[in-house]
């Protein structure tokens, strides 16, 4: 391999893993707030990618500026799918229902997306879809620095929102002792909708960010929910810095390994580190035991 | 053609509205049981052709396709005074993109259907099965969908692929045109992509083959699995071996996904081929203005100058309001290949003498269609060539053969 393809690979590893953080920050958050197994995730991300190529293709303005509606829809639509469908299943039976239950919104967003806009693959055509940077001889696609800003504004934002805001201190009271934080007084109902609604939020981020670049098509999501469970739990379930280090760590594992072993092997780096994890700290490695810290 | 069993499979269960049309198809079936007792005796004042189609789940987009194609052929056909003097009537069957449905529609259409004749479905994976219950009651099988190189592997004596070439054979006209540049002028090394499918490889690999025998060195050859959707450390590998031509073997979405990561990485190579989805109408319009120079072989354009086509054209375009897609005129051809025999031997009844005098004059003739005269071997094979189509000024283009050329082949290709 020589020094260029490898600083080439390298940059490319990096600005995928952070697209893969931004991506999966939203299903780690579910399941610390509230252990439910959000398999609509990816659907919803790809919801928001056909949203933000609808918004081009009608308007002809970058799709970044979709973000403005699709960002509050996706949290008000979250807060709903939390209070009215995830919060009647049966505390007991909660994980396990709610993979069956956010399955069956899989499935009804793909459907919908075939309908209103066919199966036919879609690709957002902008100016600079083609264009790239060179730094040090390898080149950085400008596309790709963009969905890497955002995953990192996004990332940032939502981190220093769990940190710094009374919102945040509440949503994290609630997740690591329900009992404890409703004897504060935190309403944690709606803290946990609100939680619900900043996960699908972070949903239309990391779509938009997924659209700039690649072709979407309606039944895509089926591709992503696997490596992005995968970084969740070797992350640890629950920890979003976690999540983001695991991330980056098989994106850039991924495409450094791809060079050798070719594409098919590569892709089952994610696999190979869920059943690792699973092995060696079913906790996960990079977060505390489920969700206790962000 | 561009059909290996996993084409487009993205497009899988997308159309629920295929549903309807399915009831529709079904309900058309159950009222043909009622009309057709199912002898096709000689006496019948029409011919029934019998097809299953996948008219839902995976393949129920290019499905529906050649179900346009085929019901336009029967209107012409019944328009034009008829097969035989008799008009045909389609009893069309869904199978759901299912292999063992589709074998089970065959056998219904033969045996509770009277089917005089029958159409291939779409599909490697469907045609075979099909093609052996064809087989078992010794009937021709033309079909417009199974171009990979198991379908005709089997054995078939009744098997016949209505369309120019097999997969590998895609790009020959290319490698002709390559092989005949002069020495210094010839490209010397070459990189290629191409999906885990059987009909996609076939192409790029027909291609690869003949030029590394002449001496064009291979220095990437990567095969990724159908799912994927990041191209760019493909397209770092190929940047990075700066191959003077890059070929893909590709359906539609990773073929737009590599060109991109090509240009995001600034690759510049002299020649650009991509199998299937230059040729798509969706391709300029998801590239940008970056097209220009980028090769596509194809089986089937509206501008080909062949009068069967233009007449196809304008009947089907007057139907549909637009030009009619490879799909549609697969099916098209398949029509015409069978009423050529029929014509020919004065017989459509599905007798085993009859199906047999069909199958015998397919064998030793040529018959003049939309996509050119067609011929085949002794396994079904067409032995024609499929069209190089090329973008020049934003305008995809037969640049090969040179009598057909609407444009000249242009090399080095310009950047993108």
């Amino acid at each position: 391999m020589s020094g260029s393809l490898l600083l080439q690979t390298l940059i490319l590893g990096v600005l995928l893993g952070g697209l893969y953080a931004l991506l999966a920050a939203g299903l780690t958050l579910y399941f610390g707030v509230m252990r439910v197994v959000m398999i609509a995730h990816s659907a919803f991300l790809i919801l928001a990618a056909y949203l933000a190529w609808f918004f081009h293709r009608e308007t002809g303005l970058d799709p970044l500026l979709s973000l403005l509606v699709t960002v509050p829809l996706f949290f008000g639509v979250g807060y709903v799918m939390q209070r009215g469908l995830v919060a009647r299943l049966r505390p007991a039976t909660l994980t396990m229902m709610s993979v069956l239950l956010t399955f069956a919104i899989a499935l009804t967003i793909e459907g919908l997306l075939g309908f209103f806009f066919s199966g036919t693959q879609r690709r957002i055509n902008l100016g600079y879809s083609g264009s790239s940077i060179e730094v040090l001889g390898a080149h950085v696609a400008v596309v790709k620095l963009i969905a890497f800003g955002l995953a990192a504004a996004a990332l940032a934002g939502l981190f220093l929102l769990l940190k710094m805001t009374r919102f945040g201190q509440a949503l994290r009271a609630t997740i690591q002792h329900p009992e404890a934080a409703r004897l504060l007084g935190i309403d944690t109902d709606r803290i946990a909708g609100f939680g619900f609604g900043l996960g699908l939020a972070t949903a239309a981020v990391g779509g938009t960010a997924l659209a700039l670049d690649s072709t979407i098509y309606p039944s895509l999501h089926w591709h992503w929910i696997g490596p992005l469970m995968a970084i969740i739990v070797v992350g640890g379930l629950g920890s979003i810095p976690g999540a983001a280090i695991a991330a980056l760590i098989l994106g850039v594992g991924q495409s450094l390994l791809q060079i050798p072993m070719g594409t098919t092997w590569a892709q089952t780096v994610f696999y190979v580190a869920l059943f690792a994890t699973l092995l060696v700290r079913p906790q996960g490695f990079f977060g505390g035991r489920l969700a206790q810290r962000f | 053609m561009r059909l290996g069993p996993t084409r487009r499979p993205a497009r899988a269960h997308l159309r629920r509205t295929g549903v309807a049309a399915t009831c529709v198809v079904l309900a058309s079936t159950l009222a043909a049981c009622g009309l057709d007792s199912g002898s096709g005796d000689a006496d019948d004042d029409e011919i029934v052709i019998g097809i299953s189609l996948p008219l839902t789940g995976d393949f129920s987009e290019p499905g529906k396709g050649v179900q346009r194609g085929y019901e336009a052929w029967a209107e012409h056909v019944n328009e034009t005074g008829g097969l035989l003097g008799k008009d045909v009537r389609l009893v069309i069957l869904d199978d759901q993109s299912n292999a063992d449905r589709v074998a089970s529609d065959y056998e219904r259409l033969i045996n509770q259907e009277g089917a005089d004749l029958i159409f291939g479905p779409f599909s490697t994976r469907l045609v075979v099965p099909a093609a052996q219950v064809a087989q078992d009651y010794g009937f021709l099988f033309v079909e417009p969908a199974g171009a990979a190189d198991e379908v005709f592997e089997q054995g078939f004596d009744n098997l016949f692929y209505a369309a120019p070439a097999v997969a590998d054979d895609h790009y020959n006209l290319l490698a002709e045109q390559i092989l005949a540049m002069p020495e210094d002028q010839r490209p010397r090394t070459a990189a290629y992509a191409t999906m885990d499918d059987p009909f996609a490889q076939g192409t790029a690999y027909g291609l690869r083959d003949k030029l590394a025998a002449a001496g064009v060195e291979t220095v990437v050859d990567e095969v990724y699995p159908p799912n994927t959707t990041d191209f760019s450390n493909i397209a770092a590998q190929i940047a990075d071996s700066d191959a003077d031509i890059v070929v893909g073997g590709t359906q539609y979405q990773d073929a737009v996904n590599l060109i991109v990561a090509l240009q995001q990485l600034g690759y510049q190579p002299d020649l650009a081929a991509f199998s299937t989805a230059p040729t798509n109408p969706e391709f300029p319009s998801a590239i940008g203005e970056k097209v220009d120079g980028i090769v596509s072989p194809t089986g089937y354009t509206p501008e080909a100058q062949f009068a069967e086509n233009q007449e196809f054209v304008e009947f089907f375009t007057e139907k549909h309001g637009h030009a009619p897609s490879e799909d549609e005129a697969n099916a098209w051809t398949t029509g015409e290949v069978v009423a050529a025999a029929v014509e020919a031997v004065g017989c459509a009844d599905p007798s085993a003498d009859c199906q047999q005098q069909l199958i015998d004059w397919l064998r030793d003739n040529e018959v003049p269609t939309v996509v050119g005269p067609l011929s085949w071997d002794a396994q079904g094979r067409p032995e024609s060539a499929h069209l190089i189509q090329q973008y020049v000024d934003g305008e995809i283009r037969i640049v090969l053969p040179g009598d057909l050329a609407e444009a000249e082949f242009v090399y080095p290709k310009p950047a993108w």
